[in-house]
């Protein structure tokens, strides 16, 4: 066990040389690197939980089918220092989310980067989604 | 042209301090609790990014100047920031989320120097001959069966910087302290840990009680708080170090914003001398936010998930 530590802390390193950032956990562990995906849905239910906070959306097909996806972000400590709060994020809000799907095959991604559907980025700023730059 | 005296000076100051207690050589006199002794409640931020180790590109340089600091903060703010979306599918992966939700700092420290171990004075930690680490699934060797396969940062137990010694990360850098007769509590944010530090002069339990966070004895050396950390377990490391480590922290209030945090590593089993990380611990807003780490950590379903698939893929291979 204490060998697996030291790995860890290796692979930090590592990741530090070559991709700065890295998360509580290997994010390459549970989620695929050649499954990218691109969703598109509105918010249906925020949680801002430690270690990393999930936000859950319904995504539309083109049949009109609703698929309810959970997308992994992070810790939700630093955004509220900043004043962020799950008001940034009421139900219903229309997101865009570009990641990686779990390796499981389940409906679950990392938010390896998410945006309004306008395009501006989620979390910049105070809690207002009305006071986002941009807008 | 004033500006530039003041930061000489004060590049002048920390360089004749390199190596020695910053506590002892400070004038400045710190507030006191009700029951005398040397203040040093309240909510701490060590946050930095002034790098633990000198990197080899700066060997030699123990200190920045104020350009060069402006350049170094700028060039490492670019690098880390998740946002970026190159070098790759992994990479991209390993950058996990938006920049938005890390909190890694963009300066460094106002001492300039160019890494926070300050001896030896070539600012890189003195190992001894690296051991071999097996990589491998989880860092095991073999694909996670169960939750005890992870980490323990993974598995919500331990996190590699939050000490003690007690370092910046990525976030969640933030620290409380409490003081009580015979008591100092350090507050820990990262997987909410309190370390409750005796300032009696009991001594340590037993060597064969061994403890994840190890068992810390604290004293007063004029202004300054001296904690002694002993008895830590086989299964955590740092730097190389494990249940042979012995820690001594010294906490100074050297001004009203400033807690100045040293550490002092000794492990003959894997450095080859003692060294020193000095970090400053600046006063931020509170509170200490709760890491209820267990409860939400959907993420240890999703990585054992991860290594079954990994598995199954595998054996319709063959």
């Amino acid at each position: 066990m204490g060998k697996g530590f030291v790995t860890l802390l290796g692979l930090a390193g590592l990741l530090a040389a070559v991709a700065p950032a890295w998360a509580h956990h290997a994010f390459a562990a549970e989620f695929d690197a050649q499954k990218p995906v691109k969703l598109k849905g509105t918010v249906a239910k925020v949680e801002f939980i430690n270690p990393h906070s999930w936000i859950h959306i319904d995504v539309k097909d083109t049949d009109g089918k609703v698929t309810r996806w959970m997308v992994e972000g992070g810790s939700p400590n630093a955004l509220f220092r900043r004043g962020v709060t799950k008001d940034a994020l009421p139900q219903g809000t229309e997101i865009s989310v570009d990641g990686y799907q779990a390796k499981d095959g389940s409906n679950r991604a990392n938010g390896r980067d998410i945006t309004f559907a306008d395009g501006r980025k989620l979390f910049v700023g105070g809690s207002n989604p009305d006071e986002q730059p941009g807008k | 042209m004033r500006h530039v005296a003041i930061v000489l000076g004060a590049v002048i100051l920390a360089g004749t301090l390199a190596g020695q207690s910053v506590g002892q050589n400070k004038t400045y006199t710190p507030p006191r609790t009700p029951d005398g002794q040397p203040d040093l409640q309240g909510v701490w931020t060590n946050v930095t990014i002034t790098p633990l180790e000198r990197p080899a590109n700066l060997a030699g340089k123990e200190f920045f100047t104020p350009a060069e600091a402006r350049q170094f903060e700028k060039d490492t703010v670019d690098r880390n920031n998740a946002d970026r979306r190159d070098g790759g599918a992994q990479a991209d992966l390993s950058r996990a989320y938006n920049d938005a939700w890390y909190d890694r700092g963009t300066k460094v420290v106002e001492t300039l120097r160019t890494s926070l171990v300050i001896d030896p004075p070539d600012g890189r930690i003195p190992r001894v001959a690296a051991q071999g680490a097996a990589a491998g699934p989880g860092g095991f060797g073999r694909p996670p069966e169960g939750p005890e396969d992870r980490s323990l940062p993974e598995r919500c137990i331990l996190w590699p910087t939050a000490g003690p010694p007690m370092m910046p990360s990525f976030y969640n850098n933030n620290y409380q302290i409490v003081q009580s007769p015979g008591y100092v509590t350090i507050l820990v944010e990262m997987i909410h840990d309190a370390r409750i530090i005796p300032i009696d002069s009991r001594p340590h339990v037993d060597s064969k009680v061994r403890q994840w966070m190890g068992d810390s004895r604290g004293h007063w050396d004029g202004n300054t708080l001296v904690v002694e950390t002993t008895n830590f377990n086989d299964k955590t490391r740092f730097q190389r170090s494990g249940a042979n480590m012995h820690l001594v922290e010294r906490f100074t209030r050297t001004a009203p914003d400033t807690v100045t945090y040293e550490f002092t590593v000794t492990d003959p089993s894997a450095f080859a001398r003692p060294w020193t990380a000095q970090i400053p611990m600046k006063r931020t807003d509170g509170p200490i936010i709760e890491y209820a780490c267990n409860e939400g950590n959907y993420a240890m379903e999703g990585m054992l998930a991860g290594a079954r698939a990994d598995e199954k893929k595998a054996a319709a291979k063959k």
